[in-house]
């Protein structure tokens, strides 16, 4: 065993803190923030300050008056889960529908169970799925983007109505009309971003460059996310071989849909993943299984958000299964009695 | 203990739904609708009630190891009463509760009161216990489906309040968990503020 | 009163007893409920035939094999006060709907056309699915008066001309199946027996 492996304390102190990470984690979402103003104009941008401004001050609220504590507003992870929402949600999304998701997220998913660091499930995933479930109408609406692949970085931010022209997303085209209807669909669009869809999940470029800035900030492991996109590639691939004319590629899987936000921004949250790089491996894999089971065979046209708070729900039990060596102990001998 | 405090524990101090936690199953499921949860609640007074009068007479003569049984016959009795009664009379009613009807049969609170109450009290308190107990189910389940129907469709007793839509999630069963783990944390809090 | 002790007769005789009161109770409220119970269920059976084929006074029951699956679906004749045939209301259903099974009644005239048409048992998604259950939205009234041959019964997006309910596409689906099933059996019969 390596020295250099997350061990059980001692520890040296760093001098990392909860808003150092959590800042750290705005500023990697900021492109695919960008690209998602460049694509829906002022609407994406509203929903997000919406979302933010609610998360913040439903957790003042209820920190002040319902569990009489210091207010954590500032280690910002209301913060950083009012971006995640933000960026989980269509741009069309009515204000009351952003407002009540957020308080679903910071009151139900994060408060009840104790604040930031007890809370089971990803508090912006939580907010989604409610979402989703509550408005089903509303949160599938796709505005489709305003500008082209070409003129991506050219048109600046579009004021245009947002609302104005809707259309099928790539995974909701396959539930409605099978492997045929998405043939005219061009990954480099989804890979650039200029596609129809949830806020932040649009652009793969973006988000990839978040997640490296990430890793090479070290806020993030390799383990979760490698491991989410490998298997739902593996696991997509076996299927796409079994029948290519009722599934789709596996790399199309990778791009489409909220993949990449789901495994390099959501499933990696610290408090909602396992520990250990074995745990994370198992987590990811996980999700990533799940996220194409669902896809594939479920009812609902995308399923990482569900995968993910599913694996939530295991990552105890992961814990248990991989815990980490003590410091200083070793591996007692086998049959120690002959 | 007086038939005054008899009566009043199941109000709230031993809500069988928000501190017992007994019976949850049919609570999750009925409880779309105010008038669901409150009609689900007069079913249960009527059978613990009446049930707990009936086992409370007969204490002497059931003996103990034939208690589950007898209690259980007795139970289903009056279950199958309020299900045809419903059925000829109510049958708007008996189709949106139907197939909850006759599970109250296998609902832990009644069974739970004939054993822990009705066989060891007299008739007259075994009464009021029942009828106390069942008011408070029917509070508890006619709260939460006020409380679910009211953010699920924006109505109560099915009187629009606002227009639109409601978060639909509060209809299904997921929102009767989340539903019903607030009215418990509620209840809990009006209890010790009570002591 | 000391308690009765566990013994095996005590045991049998008071089991026994218990059973013979209830059952003898139950046995009276079912007599006293027999005949409102079976008034409402012809009530429902009546209005539900009514209402998809207006002006009933008495219909005759009877059995179609279904032209698409194996089973059988209701028929019902019905007549009004002079005793004319006025049309005939079918129970048909589907099993592939968003929660599984629905169940609707139609109406066809002597032409085939579409009188009304009812969903009569539907576990859809409340505020999706379950908007069919509305007899007065969109949805349920645009088949009245239309004749499945040149009105294909399939939501727009599968080629057909029905308007689905928004967000609702497999319950709409379901429904449109169902309506087809009736329509299809109806046809089957008229050659078959006419």
């Amino acid at each position: 065993m390596s020295l250099l492996n997350v061990s059980g304390s001692p520890h040296v102190h760093g001098r990392e803190s909860v808003s150092r990470i959590m800042l750290d984690v705005c500023l990697a979402l900021l492109p695919a923030i960008l690209v998602s103003l460049l694509c829906f104009g002022w609407g994406a941008l509203k929903v997000l300050l919406l979302s933010v401004a609610s998360c913040m001050f439903f957790e003042w609220c209820i920190e002040k008056f319902l569990m009489k504590r210091e207010s954590t507003l500032g280690d910002l992870s209301a913060v950083v889960t009012g971006i995640l929402l933000g960026l989980n949600v269509p741009s069309s999304l009515p204000w009351y529908c952003i407002v009540i998701g957020s308080l679903i997220a910071i009151g139900v998913a994060k408060m009840a169970f104790g604040g930031l660091g007890n809370n089971i499930f990803n508090p912006a995933l939580v907010g989604r799925a409610f979402l989703l479930i509550s408005f089903p109408v509303q949160m599938t609406l796709w505005p489709k983007p305003l500008v082209t692949r070409g003129s991506l970085f050219f048109n600046g931010i579009n004021s245009a109505d947002v609302d104005a022209l809707t259309g099928p997303t790539f995974l909701g085209a396959i539930k409605q009309g099978g492997v045929e209807a998405v043939s005219n669909f061009s990954i480099m669009d989804h890979f650039m971003g200029t596609v129809g869809g949830s806020i932040g999940e649009i652009s793969a470029l973006a988000l990839l460059v978040g997640g490296i800035f990430l890793l090479i900030r070290k806020v993030i492991t390799w383990h979760v996310p490698v491991a989410f996109l490998g298997s739902a590639f593996v696991f997509a691939g076996i299927l796409y071989l079994v029948n290519p004319a009722k599934f789709i590629a596996p790399h199309y899987h990778l791009v489409v849909g909220g993949m990449m936000l789901g495994a390099i921004f959501m499933a990696t949250d610290m408090v909602t993943s396992p520990m250990t790089a074995a745990g994370k491996l198992v987590f990811g894999a996980g999700c990533g299984l799940l996220t194409i089971l669902i896809r594939d065979f479920g009812s609902y046209p995308e399923g990482v958000s569900f995968a993910i708070l599913i694996m939530n729900a295991f990552v105890p039990l992961i814990n248990r299964g991989f815990k980490p060596h003590r410091f200083g102990v070793v591996k007692e001998v086998k049959n120690a009695k002959a | 203990m007086n038939q005054l405090q008899n009566f009043s524990k199941g109000l709230l101090r031993e809500n069988p739904i928000l501190v017992l936690v007994l019976g949850t199953c049919p609570t999750l499921a009925v409880t779309t609708s105010a008038i669901n949860g409150f009609s689900m609640g007069l079913a249960v007074t009527f059978v613990l009630a009446m049930s707990n009068m009936f086992i409370s007479l007969l204490k002497n003569f059931i003996s103990d190891d034939i208690r589950i049984p007898a209690f259980i016959v007795i139970i289903a009795t009056f279950v199958t009463i309020v299900d045809l009664s419903l059925q000829a009379y109510i049958p708007s009613l008996y189709e949106s509760l139907g197939l909850f009807i006759p599970l109250i049969v296998v609902n832990c609170i009644v069974l739970g009161r004939a054993e822990a109450f009705a066989s060891k009290n007299d008739v007259f308190s075994s009464i009021i216990d029942g009828l106390g107990m069942g008011i408070g189910y029917a509070i508890a389940l006619t709260v939460l489906g006020m409380l679910r129907e009211f953010l699920g469709t924006l109505s109560i007793f099915n009187y629009k309040i606002f227009s639109g839509d409601g978060a639909l999630m509060f209809i299904m069963a997921p929102g009767a968990f989340i539903c019903l783990g607030f009215l418990m944390a509620i209840a809990n809090m009006l209890v010790k503020k009570l002591k | 009163m000391q308690k009765l002790k566990s013994t095996l007769p005590n045991m049998v005789i008071v089991l026994g007893l218990i059973a013979a009161i209830t059952s003898s109770l139950l046995a009276l409220v079912y007599i006293v409920t027999k005949e409102p119970i079976a008034k409402v269920q012809e009530t429902k059976l009546n209005k539900a035939i009514s209402d998809v084929v207006p002006g009933l006074d008495r219909f005759e029951e009877y059995k179609v094999k279904s032209a698409i699956g194996e089973d059988s679906l209701t028929f019902y004749k019905a007549f009004n006060k002079d005793g004319e045939y006025i049309g005939t209301a079918v129970k048909s259903y589907d099993n592939n709907g968003f929660n599984g099974y629905i169940e609707i009644i139609v109406g066809f005239d002597e032409n085939g056309n579409v009188i009304k048409d009812v969903p009569l048992k539907q576990g859809e998604t409340p505020g999706l699915g379950a908007k069919m259950a509305d007899t007065e939205s969109h949805f349920i009234t645009q088949w009245f008066g239309k004749n499945l041959s040149s009105f294909t019964p399939k939501v727009k997006k599968d080629g057909g001309d029905v308007d689905a309910i928004t967000a609702a596409t497999i319950s709409s689906r379901a429904y449109c199946r169902a309506m087809d099933l009736a329509y299809q059996t109806y046809l089957s019969q008229k050659g078959g027996n006419q």
